[in-house]
């Protein structure tokens, strides 16, 4: 009898024995979540990851309390959802670390960058400043050449004037512009007089020196007497100096010939000094 | 065999006990209406930052969650909404620290760029002397 009743039992109390054991130990023993294991291997990463630990260590804090959370939900009731749930939230923790991490390292980036562009200005500055040297510089030396090159027109302008007598000598843009007055002809004539040879005979030389060098005569009077002979007498006046140069073997194709007559007086008619400084020829040396 | 009939029953009511304390204690759930507004707050702060323009996917799966959450709740099932809330919460906050850091970065490229070019410049106008 014993053994009848005593085998369902026995049966019963094996299989509900197996049963407790089966929920309490089994589940127990059941691996962990792929997802708690990932989060607590993300987690560790980005601890040893000496940049987030040195500048996100509050968002790190943060993740380290979800894991720990996820852990014991885990050991607690081995609820997969909300063990899988918390890994997420310690994942993105993470993320939030390295994002934060990321830029604290981008601003320190940009204020060495900032740095290094105030250097890269104050170089450009510098070279700036330079170039402003040499500037100034050149300018100076062109301004010393252009002076001795003044002082040296102005000698020769000196020399000219003493050698030829003339009344006046001047530097214009036209070129060196040299004024002949009564010296050269007698009143209304246009004949060289004999004494106009001293004075223009230094022009040969001058001429001769540079095959280059070119003369331009203008012939003036003053405003006495009829327009057409004035400009007669002045284009004639203009001729006779370019013969003598011609005589003296300078090229006529170096040497033009012009009369103005009354026009473009230098001085006023309505003096005897006046009329005297408009009666006169022009030689025009080019530059 | 009397006595091991009790022992049996008092082992099954304990563990219908146990599951009927589990069950009420699912039942309890509070409504996660804190976590829930402080996951609104969050996507709406992420919207207002550079978020859209910087970390688009982070934001765009914030909103996703938010709006899970909400519709967790309107059918009471507080634990959904709590996890989907939660979700929201830190994907939000991801969103605008990616974002942040992005156009921290960008400024530093910049930076970097305009530096080069400048250097660029400088050596051309004192190579051209």
């Amino acid at each position: 009898m014993k053994k009848q009743i005593g085998h369902p039992l026995r049966w019963l109390l094996l299989s509900l024995g197996l049963f407790i054991i089966a929920m309490s130990w089994g589940c127990g023993a059941r691996p962990e979540p792929i997802a708690l294991e990932q989060a607590r291997t993300i987690y560790h990463q980005a601890v040893e990851d000496q940049a987030v630990m040195q500048y996100a260590p509050g968002a790190l804090r943060d993740a380290e309390h979800v894991l720990k959370q996820a852990e014991q939900a885990w050991q607690s009731d081995q609820n997969a959802v909300e063990v899988g749930h918390l890994a997420y939230l310690t994942e993105q923790r993470v993320a939030i670390a390295h994002a934060r991490a990321d830029n604290k390292a981008a601003e320190a980036d940009w204020q060495h960058l900032t740095q290094e562009r105030e250097q890269v200005l104050r170089e450009a500055r510098i070279q700036e400043a330079e170039q402003a040297r040499r500037e100034a510089e050149q300018a100076r030396r062109e301004v010393e050449e252009a002076r001795t090159k003044y002082e040296e027109a102005t000698k020769q302008i000196a020399m000219l004037q003493e050698q030829l007598g003339i009344l006046q000598a001047k530097v214009t843009s036209r070129g060196t512009v040299l004024t002949f007055g009564s010296v050269l002809f007698a009143p209304g004539k246009a004949t060289l007089r004999s004494e106009a040879f001293h004075n223009l005979y230094p022009l040969v030389p001058y001429m001769r020196e540079d095959p280059r060098r070119t003369a331009t005569i203008e012939g003036y009077t003053d405003n006495v007497g009829a327009d057409k002979g004035n400009l007669d007498l002045s284009q004639r006046r203009a001729e006779a100096v370019r013969e003598f140069l011609i005589k003296n073997g300078i090229d006529g194709e170096r040497v033009v010939a012009r009369g103005y007559g009354e026009a473009s007086p230098v001085a006023s008619n309505d003096t005897e000094t006046g009329r005297q400084q408009n009666r006169r020829v022009e030689i025009v040396l080019p530059k | 065999m009397m006595v091991q009939c009790v022992r049996t029953q008092r082992w099954l009511a304990s563990v219908a006990m146990v599951c009927l304390v589990g069950l009420s204690a699912c039942a309890s759930t509070p409504r996660p209406t804190g976590i829930l507004s402080q996951a609104e707050h969050a996507v709406r702060e992420a919207e207002r930052s550079k978020a859209p323009q910087y970390a688009d996917l982070e934001l765009q799966m914030a909103r996703e969650d938010l709006d899970d959450a909400q519709q967790a709740m309107d059918r009471k099932e507080y634990v959904t909404a709590r996890r989907m809330a939660e979700r929201a919460f830190v994907e939000a906050q991801l969103a605008e620290d990616k974002a942040i850091a992005a156009s921290t970065r960008e400024a530093a490229d910049d930076l970097r760029e305009s530096i080069e070019s400048l250097r660029d410049e400088i050596l051309r106008a004192s190579g051209s002397r």
